[in-house]
């Protein structure tokens, strides 16, 4: 029934109650005179001529405006919102965050000596896609019997989510190449005070940190999910002289002799639980003082799996990752005989590590120990100036937070042509 | 053309290739143009249950990926403020997928 019969029927249906009951009131009295009959139908039709002026109102009618002004004020106050996104101040935030450490070490073939580290790390999100990270490394160092603290700018870069798969970013970062590096090294995860041999400072073989530009992301594959990351960057140079010859440094922040390297990482998780990388950094190598020249190609294979059991109610980590590096070969000087030298400069080392946490114990104690073992090995060519290493390290450690860790060790270090030594350590770390 | 000069102009190429393509490729398959998915409006008129899905897809995701490097952060450790510039930081490091971020920082926020 559309509403203007309705009103009419009110109105009529009214106006009948209205005359029906002055009719019962005054039915005693005389019958309506024509006066008030004329006054009567007056107001009937004054009342028909206000209803007929009224807009007519389909149902629907009154509905679909509303609408449309409601989707048109939201469409504004998305552009609104879109327009003010990027100058929003909540959007932009800052946090510290970082890890510190103390540390004991008591080595057979060494003085037992304490150390410390602190390292800031410094967040700042400008908005929903930029994002800087700087992170400051304090160490403790002695320099012929000097006591130094040594500060250096571990990592300090952009970044800029370009889209749902692609991140860009530059400035100095850690190297995506293989897991250590990137991942595992700050002390509150690293699950052991020291590190594995193909990333240790002095004679390792795996970049750490990188000075150039980055492309990464993350990509679903069904079930699985693969993710990978690019870089390029200032090449390494190569050590001729010192402790290590024929070693990479990656430290080549001027780039001395203009060379690049490029390097990325691919890793796919056909599980959740379970990640495979493999890595390779290509670099034509700075060796400087005899104009060679030197390429050197690094791969690396990881392989990281953790995962729940409750069979054994607790959580396995297990980590591997194997370094291979090679290098052309170079011409070196040998200071102390005053003869130059070459050799096949191939080296390749590793680690494999298992603990096990046993998270579903009842007993708090109990379930923030944790059992870790490491082997680890760097192997030189024949002919390298170097030894080949291997270390077995067995720990202890005791979680007091998620993020706060007392570490104890034991390691035994084999040197080619060495004598065997062992070593205990202790560390304390926290990331905050 | 010394051989170094070569390599340092074919690394550089490759780079840039490689930038361009997945840029090209990366921005035609895009689920949804805003780097945490749904534009941030929208997310206002997701329904109760679309957003308890959400936390609850969050939190099977969060159980997933924040245990495989470091040990679990406890959700009630920082604000969600605070959260969200972690896991921006962490979908950096850690090469997580938009969804991950996306939801696991809805879960972490609602949890905390
Ligand atoms: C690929 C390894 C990896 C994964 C996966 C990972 N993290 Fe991290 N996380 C790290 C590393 C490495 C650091 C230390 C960053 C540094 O000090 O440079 C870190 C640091 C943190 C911190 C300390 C604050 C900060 O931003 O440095 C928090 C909190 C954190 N992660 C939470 C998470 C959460 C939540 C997830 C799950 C989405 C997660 N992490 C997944 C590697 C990872």
């Amino acid at each position: 029934m559309d509403s203007k019969r309705t009103h009419t029927l009110i109105v009529v249906a009214a106006l009948a109650a209205v005359v029906s009951g002055a009719a019962a009131q005054e039915a005693p009295k005389a019958p309506v005179s024509r006066a008030e009959y004329e006054k009567l139908r007056r107001e009937v039709d004054d009342l028909k001529a206000q209803l007929a002026t009224r807009p007519t109102i389909q149902p629907d009618q009154g509905v679909q405006p509303t609408r449309d002004a409601l989707e048109e004020t939201r469409m504004r106050l998305d552009a609104l919102e879109s327009l003010t996104a990027d100058f929003k101040t909540s959007d932009s935030g800052f946090l510290m965050a970082g890890f510190a450490s103390a540390g004991y070490t008591d080595s057979e073939d060494e003085n037992s000596t304490f150390s410390a580290g602190f390292s800031p790390v410094f967040l700042w999100q400008f908005n929903d896609r930029l994002l800087f990270e700087a992170e400051l490394e304090f160490g403790l160092e002695s320099v012929d019997g000097e006591g130094e603290t040594e500060v250096e700018l571990e990592y300090a870069n952009g970044s800029y989510l370009l889209n749902d798969y692609i991140t860009v970013g530059a400035g100095k970062f850690l190297t995506p190449f293989g897991m250590f590096g990137e991942r595992l090294h700050p002390t509150w995860i690293n699950k052991l005070p020291n590190m594995p041999f193909p990333y240790m400072h002095h004679g390792g073989i795996a970049p750490m940190t990188s000075l150039g530009a980055f492309v990464r992301g993350g990509i679903p594959l069904g079930e699985a999910k693969g993710n990978y990351s690019l870089y390029i960057s200032n090449g390494p140079s190569l050590e001729t002289e010192g402790h290590h010859p024929g070693t990479l440094s990656f430290e080549n922040f001027d780039d001395a002799n203009d060379n690049k390297a490029l390097g990325g990482r691919i890793g796919f998780l056909p599980i959740s639980s379970l990640e495979l990388g493999y890595s390779f950094q290509f670099a034509d190598v700075d060796a400087s003082t005899f104009d060679q020249d030197v390429d050197s190609f690094i791969q690396g294979f990881d392989v990281s799996y953790v995962r729940e059991y409750d069979a054994i109610r607790g959580v396995i980590d297990v980590r591997f990752e194997w370094v291979f590096s090679d290098v052309d070969d170079a011409v070196f000087f040998d200071e102390d005989h005053g003869e130059f030298f070459t050799f096949d400069n191939t080296r390749h080392g590793g680690y494999a590590q298992l603990a096990y946490r046993p998270t579903q114990v009842d007993i708090d104690f109990v379930k923030n120990l944790e059992v870790v073992g490491r082997y680890d090995w760097l192997d030189v060519g024949s002919g390298v100036p170097d030894d080949d290493k291997e270390r077995w390290a067995i720990g202890l450690n005791y979680w007091l937070t998620n993020s706060s860790v007392i570490k104890l060790s034991y390691q035994q270090t084999d040197v080619d042509n060495q004598d065997e030594t062992g070593a205990f350590l202790a560390q304390f770390a926290i990331g905050f | 053309m010394r051989r170094r000069t070569i390599i340092r102009r074919a690394s550089v190429g490759l780079f840039a290739t490689a930038l361009a393509l997945g840029i090209i490729v990366g921005c035609g398959m895009n689920e949804t143009s805003a780097a945490l998915g749904p534009e941030p409006a929208s997310l206002g008129v997701l329904s109760a249950r679309e957003s308890n899905e959400a936390v609850t897809g969050g939190a099977q995701l969060w159980a997933q990926n924040c245990n495989r490097c470091h040990n679990y952060r406890a959700p009630a450790s920082l604000s969600d403020q605070q959260w969200k510039i972690v896991l921006h930081h962490m979908r950096v490091r850690a090469n997580l997928t938009a969804k991950e971020h996306r939801e696991i920082l809805r879960f972490l926020q609602a949890a905390n």
